[in-house]
C-alpha cells in the first residue's frame, strides 16, 4: 500500500525551492516538521508553538535560499534546526522563560546570524505592515493590494469598485496610501513588548 | 499628476527612456523629492513582502493540515501510544501505587504528622483512579464493543429544526464517516450535505429523523456585525464533555486582517473548532474556527453574516434546498447565564470524524 518516497538531496530541495516548486515545499516541509517539533517539545513548547516556529522558519529558509549569494555551509537539516532554535530561544527569552535548553539529535548548531539579523529587519517591516492594512480596513484594504500587489490596472479597479473612471479610482487610492502611509510610519514597533 | 502616480509608474517600468532619465536626474538633485520617493518604496516593498508572507505562510498551513492534520495528530499519537505502552503504565502505575501504599502504611505505624498522611493519601487516590483509568482506557480499545477511536474530533452546532449541523470544514474534509453525539443523542452518523472551505464551514445533516423531531433551537442567528468589547461566549467539546468559555470580542477581523472572521478574547483549545460563538442575548454570532498559536488567549470566528451569506449561496447553487438559518427571535434573552446553557447544551454537538489512513 505504502507509495514509494521520493527522496530529495539537499541541493535538490534548494533549487526546487529557488523554482516555486510545490512538491518539493511540501516534501521539504514534511521531512523536518518532526526535528523541529521534538526541539520545541522537549523545551517547554506545545505543539502548535513548534507548528508555527517551524513555519517561521521554513518562511525564512524560503526567503534566504532564494537570494543568489545564498550558500549552505552545513546540511540542510543543521541549517534549518539551527534557525528554529535560534527562533524558539529569542520566542522564550521574549515570554520571560529562561531555564536550561536541551538539543535535540541536531546537535552541531550552524551560524545563521547573518541570516536571521537581516530577516527580523525586514520582518519589523512586514509587521508594520500588516498591522497598518489591519487599520485601513474596507475598501482601501483590497484596492492598494490589487494595484501594489496583484498589479490591476487602475481601469481594472475601477470597474470592479464601480467607479464611473480611472480617474475616481485613482483618486480613491491615491487617498488610501496616504493613510496607509500614515499609519505605517506612525507605527510603533509593537510586536516586541508581545 | 502627482508624485506618487509617478513614483508608481517609474517602480511598474510604465515611463518612457527620456521620462525616466528625467525622473533620475530630479531624484539625484531635489532631496525632498528623493526622501519622498524612497519612502514610498520602502512601503511598496513592505507591502509586496506582506502579501508574499501571507500568501506562503498559508501554503504552508495547507501543507501541514494536508502532511499532519491539525487535532487529528495528537488523537492518533495517543491511541498508538495506549495500544502499545498502555500495559505497561497499567503495570508500572500499580507498583507505584503499592509502594505509595507501603510508605503510607509505615507513616501510619510511626503516627507521624496526620497532615502528612493525608496529602499521601489523595496521592494515592489520584493514582489509583489513573491507574484505573488507564486500564479502562486499555479496556476500551480492546473491547469490540466499543467504539474506534475517531481520527479528529471538535464540535458543531445545530443551524435549523430541520437537523442541520453546522461545523469547520478542516474537520470533516476528507472524512470516510461524521459521527456526532452529546448528553442528549446518542452517537449517531450526520452526512457532509455542504462545503465551503473558502471559510472553513461544511454543512451536516443527522440521517436517523426520529432524533430531531422535537428539536426547537433556542439561538438566532445575528445577521448584523457584533461591536468590541461585547461579552460573547463559546461551548465546545476540547474533550468528551462540553467546555465554556468566556471572554469579550477583541476585534473585527482575524489573522490577517481577514474581515471575515472575528477576534475574541476565549482561550480555545483544539476540538473546540466548529463550536458556536454566542453573545450576551444567545446570538450565534459566528463559529469558533482557531487560534494564533504564540498569543494566549486569544481565537478567532467567522461572522455569521458570512455565514448567511454562504449558505443563501449553496442555497442558490446546490439541489440542498432546505437549508437555511434559523433566524427567529433567541429565546435565550434575559436568561441567566447557566440556564441559557441549559438550553443551547442539547444543540451543541461533539463530532467524531473518522479517515482512513
Amino acid at each position: 500500500m505504502s507509495k514509494p518516497k521520493l527522496q530529495f538531496t539537499d541541493s535538490q530541495f534548494i533549487d526546487g525551492l529557488r523554482t516555486n516548486s510545490n512538491e518539493v515545499l511540501t516534501a521539504l516541509y514534511k521531512k523536518y516538521y518532526n526535528i523541529v517539533l521534538k526541539l520545541i517539545v522537549s523545551n517547554n513548547g506545545t505543539q502548535e508553538e513548534a507548528q508555527d516556529i517551524y513555519q517561521e522558519t521554513i518562511i525564512i529558509v524560503f526567503e534566504n535560499v532564494k537570494k543568489p549569494e545564498f550558500e549552505l555551509n552545513c546540511q540542510l537539516q543543521t541549517y534549518i534546526y539551527s534557525i528554529a532554535k535560534r527562533l524558539w530561544l529569542k520566542q522564550l527569552k521574549r515570554n520571560g522563560k529562561t531555564f536550561l535548553f536541551k538539543e535535540g539529535e541536531e546537535e552541531e548548531v550552524a551560524d545563521v546570524t547573518n541570516d536571521l539579523s537581516e530577516h527580523f529587519k525586514k520582518e519589523d517591516n512586514i509587521f508594520k505592515m500588516n498591522q497598518s492594512m489591519e487599520l485601513l480596513g474596507e475598501p482601501c484594504n483590497t484596492i492598494i493590494t490589487d494595484f501594489y500587489v496583484l498589479k490591476l490596472s487602475m481601469d481594472d479597479i475601477a470597474e470592479k469598485f464601480g467607479y464611473t473612471n480611472s480617474d475616481n479610482a485613482k483618486t480613491q487610492k491615491y487617498k488610501c496610501l496616504q493613510r496607509l502611509k500614515k499609519y505605517f510610519f506612525e507605527k510603533q514597533v509593537e510586536h516586541e513588548l508581545n | 499628476m502627482k508624485n506618487v502616480d509617478l513614483f508608481d509608474d517609474y517602480l511598474n517600468n510604465h515611463l518612457s527612456v527620456e521620462e525616466k532619465l528625467n525622473f533620475e536626474a530630479q531624484l539625484n538633485s531635489d532631496v525632498v523629492f528623493c526622501k519622498a520617493f524612497n519612502e514610498h518604496k520602502l512601503v511598496v516593498d513592505a507591502l509586496t513582502l506582506n502579501a508574499q508572507k501571507i500568501e506562503l505562510k498559508k501554503k504552508l498551513q495547507t501543507i501541514h493540515a494536508n502532511e499532519f492534520g491539525n487535532e487529528a495528530k495528537v488523537i492518533s499519537i495517543n491511541s498508538t501510544f495506549f495500544q502499545r505502552y498502555g500495559k505497561t503504565i497499567a503495570v508500572a502505575a500499580s507498583t507505584a501505587a503499592i509502594v505509595m501504599v507501603g510508605s503510607l502504611a509505615l507513616l501510619t505505624a510511626q503516627k507521624n504528622n496526620s497532615n502528612q498522611i493525608t496529602d499521601l493519601k489523595r496521592d494515592v487516590l489520584a493514582l489509583q483512579s489513573t491507574k484505573d483509568a488507564i486500564i479502562n482506557e486499555i479496556g476500551k480499545t480492546n473491547s469490540k464493543l466499543n467504539y474506534a477511536p475517531a481520527n479528529l474530533e471538535g464540535s458543531a452546532f445545530a443551524l435549523n429544526n430541520e437537523g442541520y449541523i453546522i461545523t469547520s470544514w478542516h474537520m470533516v474534509n476528507g472524512a470516510d464517516s461524521v459521527f456526532i453525539q452529546n448528553n442528549t443523542i446518542e452517537r449517531t452518523l450526520a452526512k457532509v450535505v455542504l462545503c465551503e472551505p473558502s471559510l472553513d464551514l461544511a454543512i451536516l445533516k443527522i440521517e436517523d429523523a426520529e432524533l430531531i423531531k422535537n428539536w426547537q433551537v433556542p439561538f438566532a442567528f445575528n445577521d448584523k456585525l457584533s461591536e468590541i468589547g461585547e461579552k460573547v461566549f463559546t461551548l465546545g467539546y476540547p474533550r468528551k464533555d462540553m467546555v465554556y468559555g468566556e471572554g469579550s470580542l477583541s476585534s473585527l477581523s482575524g489573522f490577517y486582517n481577514d474581515t471575515t472572521m472575528y477576534q475574541i478574547s476565549i482561550p480555545v483549545n483544539p476540538g473546540n473548532s466548529g463550536g458556536p460563538l454566542l453573545d450576551e442575548q444567545g446570538n450565534v454570532i459566528g463559529v469558533v474556527r482557531g487560534k494564533i498559536t504564540n498569543a494566549e488567549g486569544t481565537g478567532f470566528a467567522i461572522k455569521t453574516n458570512e455565514i448567511i451569506k454562504a449558505i443563501s449561496n449553496f442555497a442558490n447553487d446546490s439541489n440542498v434546498k432546505d437549508v437555511t438559518v434559523y433566524s427567529k427571535k433567541s429565546t435565550l434573552k434575559n436568561l441567566k447565564r447557566t440556564e441559557q446553557i441549559k438550553r443551547i447544551n442539547p444543540y451543541v454537538f461533539n463530532v467524531l470524524v473518522y479517515k482512513r489512513d
